[in-house]
């Protein structure tokens, strides 16, 4: 069995206006890539916040590295590389003097590395951190994450704010030096792109519940959309169906597994089917999160559009 | 080597690479005995997950068209797959149905398409 890195019981986070982290049952195996995937507001800051124990959740457990959420705050930290949504530090330190302040926290840090990103990053090591672009502060918390020779990356929207050269570096430097040497990286993100690419392991919350947990993999392999015509909407509960979509005489069903016996159920109410296709990440977090949106009869049976 | 890879185009990443690897090979830009990316080192280069590649390279291996030397690295096999043409054909036989549907679809005539697949082998055999 593989170790689980991180693993939550039922976790949730209620605030007074909102349930932020809704019974979430998350399980990231060592070495993953995880890509935790989201809308703006879906839970995923407050969730990796509870995680690192930055914030206490309000029912549920969880354990990360093995250590508990609500005990061993401090094991987590040293353990873990974490860049925050808001890329916010102390504002008059330089990255240099930031970087003196952090490493004396992490025992495995490395100096040679913070010195290559430095210089990889083309970081303005001596301006104080207030007077820094967005793209060189968050360049700052990319450093100060990396070199702590952390066994888990928890990295709260990593690319906001980097331009396509940075965020193509940050990549490599993160496949590099970080993935390939075993680490587990859990990474928030609404960039399905770079999530699809990176990724191996693909979580889905909304409204502070987790949709969908599985292999990026298994999406490949064994996700279809069935696209079929038909003057009444099909009625179809299956366990493998995740979601419908209708309009006109044109339904869409996104199943997990056994498209083919599916669409042969289809066929047996007198649908006509017209495509079992592929789906590509963005379509499976459209189907999932997304708003109920209309295809028109013109576009209904061509393959969807990317995200 | 240069491979390059889209997420956009449905088709799944490591299916990109060991076809680009396979047109490498049949194109002559890639000859038996050379020496391919190291796993990880092909994944950072194209910015995508280890197990993408490492799938890429199993079913490249499996298929016969590389070989790895356990840590030694991986290579263009010596002796290509030396299937039975029916096997040969029978790989093949999906892509000629997609072609022969996306054909019909935009409406060529069985000519024009045919032609284009003269143009691919010709440019093939041009390259060796």
């Amino acid at each position: 069995m593989t170790e689980t890195v991180i693993s939550t019981q039922g976790l949730s986070k209620v605030y007074p206006q909102v349930r932020a982290v809704d019974g979430l049952d998350l399980n990231v195996p060592r070495g993953a890539v995880y890509g935790f995937l989201g809308r703006n507001g879906a839970g995923k800051t407050t969730t990796i916040k509870t995680l690192l124990g930055l914030t206490h959740p309000s029912g549920g457990s969880a354990q990360v590295l093995g250590f508990d959420i609500r005990k061993d705050t401090i094991a987590i930290l040293e353990r873990t590389g974490f860049v925050s949504e808001t890329k916010q530090l102390f504002d008059s330190l330089t990255p240099a003097q930031l970087v003196r302040f952090n490493r004396g926290y992490f025992p495995k840090w490395s100096d040679a590395l913070a010195a290559r990103y430095a210089d990889l990053f083309e970081i303005p090591m001596q301006t104080p951190f207030a007077k820094l672009s967005l793209g060189n502060r968050t360049k700052v918390c990319h450093l100060l994450a990396l070199c702590q020779g952390a066994e888990l990356l928890l990295m709260d929207e990593p690319t906001a704010g980097l331009d396509p050269v940075m965020t193509d570096l940050l990549l490599r430097v993160l496949i590099e030096d970080h993935v390939n040497e075993g680490r587990t990286v859990f990474i928030s993100s609404h960039h399905l792109s770079e999530l699809e690419k990176i990724s191996d392991w693909i979580g889905i919350i909304d409204r502070g519940k987790l949709l969908l947990e599985t292999r990026l993999e298994d999406i490949r392999l064994n996700f279809r959309m069935v696209t079929v015509s038909g003057d009444s909407v099909p009625k179809l509960s299956a366990p493998n169906l995740v979601s419908q979509r209708s309009s006109d005489k044109f339904h869409r069903f996104l199943v997990t597994r056994d498209a083919d016996e599916f669409a042969a159920q289809l066929r047996g109410q007198g649908a006509t089917v017209l495509e079992v296709s592929p789906v590509n990440l963005g379509e499976v977090f459209l189907g999932l999160a997304g708003k109920e949106t209309s295809c028109t009869s013109g576009n209904a049976g061509a393959i969807p559009a990317t995200v | 080597m240069l491979l390059h890879v889209n997420t956009s185009s449905g088709v799944p990443v490591y299916l990109q690479i060991a076809s680009q690897v396979k047109h490498a090979v049949a194109a002559g830009a890639l000859k038996q005995g050379d020496a391919l990316l190291s796993v990880r080192k092909l994944a950072a280069e194209l910015r995508v997950n280890p197990n993408t590649v490492a799938r890429a390279y199993q079913d490249l291996e499996r298929e016969g068209l590389i070989r790895t030397v356990p840590g030694g690295g991986t290579y263009v096999a010596d002796h290509q797959p030396g299937l039975l043409k029916s096997e040969k054909l029978r790989r093949l036989r999906p892509l000629a149905r997609q072609l022969a549907v996306e054909s019909s679809q935009l409406r060529l005539s069985p000519d024009d398409a045919l032609k284009l697949v003269q143009e691919e082998l010709d440019d093939l055999g041009g390259r060796r």
